[in-house]
């Protein structure tokens, strides 16, 4: 896209709209958002990006590995987290539980931190893979 | 002959859907299984559960973190078909 004014807009945009999505993923569980919302802030800067960029010379490249490597090892986090703690929650076991520490500080709530930023990855990535291959048929 | 099979078959299970819904309890009871304990104990014991105070987290996350397991497992799969389906770049995983 060669609209100059886009173009500096979003160069001056971007960042805020990341740290945006960035603090919504890690304040899911004390304010109102999470990983479902936060990672589709993060897709839709990644999508900005995508818009403002020189075809020709991108300042990022993401390649489709990198894509399917955060995607699978963020799914797997998540399913290993909350399987332990699936394990670890019944009493059956005596297996170590992460204390769920103060209400109301970061970290706290035991693996919901992880749990939602996994699930941000997942939909961040999710939305900016759809983005692109529906424009330009590659990654 | 497909069509008038295909109707016969959609009749037969909205039939079958209505019947069963027709047993169903009334709207707006106060008796109805919907209105049980586990959302009291959710909003009384949410914060000592699950130690968040965004409910809607503590429940999606923890509670129910199967369903969203699921939800993400929805994205994941979406994700790889359609990669599969319409990528025509030349790099390959």
């Amino acid at each position: 896209m060669k609209d100059a004014i886009l173009k500096e807009i979003g160069r001056l945009i971007i960042p805020f709209i990341q740290i945006f999505g960035i603090y919504i993923i890690f304040n899911g569980h004390l304010s109102p958002g999470g990983g479902f919302s936060g990672g589709t802030i993060l897709g839709v800067s990644l999508i900005m990006h995508k818009l403002i960029e020189e075809p020709s010379k991108p300042s990022i490249k993401i390649s489709e590995r990198t894509i399917m490597q955060f995607m699978c090892f963020s799914f797997m986090l998540y399913g290993i987290l909350k399987g332990y703690s699936f394990l670890s929650g019944g009493g059956e076991f005596e297996l170590f539980n992460i204390p769920l520490g103060t209400p109301g500080m970061i970290l706290s709530g035991g693996m919901l931190l992880p749990l939602n930023i996994a699930v941000g990855i997942i939909v961040c990535f999710t939305i900016y893979t759809f983005y692109t291959l529906f424009d330009k048929g590659e990654i | 002959m497909k069509k008038i099979l295909s109707i016969l078959l959609t009749v037969a299970f909205i039939s079958i859907l209505l019947v069963a819904l027709s047993e169903g309890p009334a709207f707006g009871n106060a008796d109805n299984p919907a209105n049980n304990y586990v959302s009291k104990r959710y909003i009384e014991q949410g914060v000592a559960d699950t130690g968040a105070i965004n409910i809607v987290t503590g429940i999606i996350l923890d509670y129910r973190a199967f369903d969203t397991f699921g939800e993400a497992a929805v994205l994941f799969a979406a994700v790889i078909s359609v990669v599969i389906v319409l990528n025509k770049s030349k790099e390959q995983v």
